[in-house]
């Protein structure tokens, strides 16, 4: 099985052997490849909205004032250099010189206050989460942004890449209504592709920004984003050579197995450590039979989690073994010491002796009780994993129904109205615990006013203090022992039924070269992917 | 006889006003009653957002007004012909259907040139020929193609024409990769067009086979046609001149419903050839709940509807001379 540990190492090699010349490859300039992504975004300015296609394209466009390695260690992008001070409530930022938007003007320090403080933190859907404790920017000099929080934030270092605080020009956004500025759709920044055109219901078009700071870089002159509705379609380009690379979840699993299997076409594995996707099953736990511990346990003991990998996701992912996905364990919050283990061998038994516990015996004909599973509409894969549910429920007695709903319906009854008793979904953990995995289990996030947060209406205050502390604690391993302790409390009491640690791999061809060298992916700059004539 | 028809179609353009309002009326309510509004749809995209970001959203939409409001508001800019901005797409909805007309246009008129040219000419040869091998085969390929979904009509041209053979494109109107322009690009589009029309067209070509041999035989059975056997005069002028200016009829009733439904119509095709067109816009809009996108492409097809009606029923007197129309007092 693949492993963040074996991609950050052939990536290092890989780097290594180009800049060593040991390899007869050497990066090419120019060409341009062509992405397919879906659905077409609303707008392409991500400070504003964190849809994933959006944030696909406007990565290109915007920097932020940093950039992460495969270990989410923080590297310089637009500050060049940055210091904490002493109580953890101050950090400094020295920017780089001479950058240039892309109509020309430069870019100072007022831009980095503007955007972090007056556009993300506001309007950015997670900018809250990010920046929540930055109560004032101070910019003593053109080149230097002061950064005052309300108490220590350690994820703050962890969300400041151009996909969760780009930074956007003052000039062209200042006194006026953020969203109905034309700009949002034709954005100004400083990375390294400029916007060129945009014919809706088919492509956007960027093209290498000659100014970009990165001398030398972009390789490519163009990149191109290409919107196809049809999954068959989109396979069919990528097999034809007109799409060079689709995007997670363009494609399905099994279409992707398929074309592995192509002369040219290869799976791109990595570049989802940032956002460490997690697959799950929430429980509504404020109504029966969900309320009751042990029938929430019991089906996180009859699901059989690396069958559904197998058989619905063709192995794109690997068994979750609680809220924080195993890849980003580099950061070191993800831990299996002293969870509950749902897959030992004995798990039917287990799980049906707790129903039976819990009030709900089996009948004369095996079954116990029924239930509705409102299938997250993601597509058509997502019913498949239903169908698998049903079958490995039934095994313990639950009757399982499914219900597929058009995506706004879904939306409003499951996430506005609460009015479910099982959904799939999948939630993106984020860089930091704090910034991602918290929102699906802390009583704050019970709100019905905002889809995809604590749905489950799970409420514990021992829960919620970790979470808490986690939020303000400076010291790293005592955050990490809070994570620790979260993972332990939550798998046992399971509101949430974690199956697959999701790998958010695009499928390419083989002329395209670099393409993942961010812990972000696809969602990184591409600045150094290139292209084999 | 053009004079008169001129204020015939008038006549029933004015009196499609009417209809086209009640039509954008009961849109406007009907599209409504469908759960979740734009703001879920787009917290939801981006899968983390606050209650500020839902309330902000809500307020530059005017979704937080009362519906009477929203409702008057809206009828107030239909007045002038301002269908609204569709915030999904943060443009004026007039300006946004104008770009997708024209992709969607040339693919229904290729293909509707296409089904009806071929369709009338396959009906009439299995009526003529009635009876014999050809009309046999030509019979069971309608039936076959009336019968199978347009999706994997669509899906099996790209697998055999784009990826086995690489004659055409897999899907787009125009190559993405290496762009061409002036008579060049023109070229391009034809190439990528060959394929959703040829698509497109099966299923009407089916229908219009269907119709036109149906109406062929019986009009070949009349007594008009005996007569002019009678006269001496040979196949292929009774034929040309006799028959078919007759049995064309059924077949145009058809083609107007086509051109109705044109806005519409092609979702499918466009969605698998990734056709830039106006039904992929419409699809998508009815997803992300952009009402009032929804009800401009709405009230633009009940527009068409009525224009078309109209130019149909002239069509059918200048086919057949024997049909008068009776300005506006036919009822």
């Amino acid at each position: 099985m693949f492993s963040v540990k074996s991609v950050v190492l052939t990536s290092a090699l890989a780097l290594s052997a180009v800049f060593t010349g040991w390899q007869a490859q050497a990066q090419q300039q120019g060409g341009g490849i062509v992405i397919t992504t879906t659905p077409e975004p609303s707008l392409i300015t991500n400070a504003l909205s964190s849809a994933p296609t959006t944030a696909e394209i406007a990565t290109k466009i915007f920097d932020g004032l940093l950039e992460y390695d495969m270990d989410l260690n923080p590297k310089p992008s637009l500050a060049e250099s940055w210091e904490i001070g002493e109580d953890g409530k101050t950090v400094t930022f020295k920017l780089r010189a001479g950058v240039k938007w892309h109509d020309g003007a430069p870019f100072t320090s007022a831009d980095v206050a503007f955007s972090l403080l007056k556009v993300v933190k506001d309007y950015h859907p997670r900018g809250k989460g990010n920046l929540g404790p930055v109560e004032t920017i101070d910019t003593p000099d053109e080149l230097t942004v002061v950064l005052n929080l309300a108490h220590p934030y350690v994820p703050l270092m962890k969300g400041l890449s151009s996909l969760e605080a780009p930074i956007v020009p003052r000039h062209i956004y200042e006194n006026t209504d953020y969203r109905a500025n034309p700009a949002v759709n034709a954005p100004i920044g400083t990375g390294p592709y400029r916007f060129v055109e945009w014919a809706k219901g088919s492509h956007i078009r960027l093209e290498r920004n000659p100014a970009y700071w990165r001398a030398g870089l972009p390789y490519l002159d163009t990149l191109t984003f290409r919107f196809i509705a049809d999954s068959a379609t989109r396979a069919a380009g990528v097999e034809s050579g007109e799409i060079d690379v689709a995007t997670f979840g363009t494609i399905n699993p099994v279409e992707m197995r398929r074309l592995e299997k192509t002369d040219g076409i290869s799976i791109a594995y990595g570049g989802y450590e940032a956002i460490a996707p997690v697959m799950m099953l929430e429980l509504n736990t404020a109504q029966a039979p969900f309320d009751k511990k042990e029938v929430r346990q019991a089906v996180a003991y009859a699901l059989d989690r690396q069958r559904i990998i197998d058989t619905v996701w063709y192995g794109f992912g690997k068994p979750a073994r609680g809220p924080i996905s195993s890849f980003v364990k580099g950061a070191g919050a993800w831990t299996e010491e002293g969870v509950r283990d749902y897959t030992v061998a004995d798990r039917l038994d287990i799980a049906k002796k707790l129903l039976d516990e819990a009030g709900y015996p089996a009948g004369a004909d095996g079954k116990r009780f029924k239930i509705v599973h409102d299938v997250a509409t993601f597509g058509e894969d997502w019913r498949r994993m239903g169908e698998v549910i049903r079958q490995q429920l039934g095994r313990i007695g639950i009757e399982v129904e499914l219900r597929t709903r058009d995506y706004p319906t879904f939306v409003r009854e499951v996430h506005n109205n609460y009015d479910f008793q099982m959904t799939s979904t999948w939630s993106i953990g984020m860089a930091d615990p704090t910034l991602g995995v918290q929102r699906n289990t802390w009583t704050k996030t019970i709100n019905k006013e905002v889809p995809f947060g604590n749905v489950s209406q799970y409420s514990n205050p021992e829960v919620d203090a970790l979470w808490v502390a986690a939020q303000t604690e400076a010291d790293p391993a005592k955050r990490n022992a809070h994570f620790h302790n979260l993972q332990r409390l939550l798998v046992e009491d399971s509101p949430i039924i974690w199956i697959m640690d999701m790998d958010l791999v695009a499928m390419q061809r083989d002329r395209v070269k670099d393409l993942i060298t961010s812990p972000l992916g696809l969602r990184g700059g591409l600045y150094d992917v290139w292209v084999q004539p | 006889m053009w004079r008169a028809n001129g204020k015939y179609v008038l006549g029933r353009i004015l009196h499609g006003i009417p209809i086209i309002l009640a039509i954008v009326i009961v849109n406007f309510f009907l599209i409504r009653l469908a759960p979740g509004d734009a703001a879920q749809v787009l917290a939801g995209e981006a899968g983390s957002a606050t209650e500020e970001y839902m309330a902000q959203i809500r307020a530059q939409f005017g979704l937080d007004q009362p519906l009477w409001l929203q409702f008057l508001n809206y009828m107030k800019n239909l007045l002038v012909f301002d269908l609204g901005f569709s915030f999904r797409h943060n443009r004026e909805i007039a300006s946004l259907i104008i770009e997708r007309l024209g992709a969607t246009a040339i693919l229904m008129i290729t293909s509707m040139v296409l089904s009806i040219g071929f369709g009338i000419l396959l009906g009439a040869i299995a009526a003529i020929r009635d009876r014999t091998f050809v009309s046999h085969v030509i019979v069971i390929l309608a039936i076959i193609t009336y019968a199978t979904p347009l999706f994997w009509v669509g899906l099996m041209l790209i697998i055999v024409f784009a990826l086995n053979l690489g004659w055409f494109p897999t899907s787009g109107m125009e190559s993405i990769a290496n762009p061409v322009t002036g008579f060049a690009w023109g070229l391009d589009v034809l190439h990528h067009l060959v394929l959703p029309a040829v698509a497109l067209s099966f299923f009407y070509m089916a229908l219009y086979t269907r119709l036109m041999r149906a109406s062929m035989l019986e009009t070949l059975g009349q007594d008009f046609i005996k007569t002019a056997r009678a006269k001496g005069l040979g196949n292929s002028h009774i034929v040309m001149h006799h028959a078919l200016r007759n049995a064309i009829i059924p077949v145009l009733t058809m083609a107007g419903v086509q051109v109705s439904g044109m806005l519409g119509g092609s979702v499918i095709i466009e969605s698998v050839f990734g056709w830039p067109g106006l039904g992929l816009l419409a699809y998508e809009a009815l997803f992300a709940r952009d009402l009032n996108l929804l009800l401009g492409i709405f009230f633009l097809s009940s527009i068409l509807v009525v224009v078309t009606n109209a130019l149909v029923d002239v069509i059918y007197t200048m086919v057949d001379p024997r049909i008068r129309l009776t300005g506006g007092r036919h009822g």
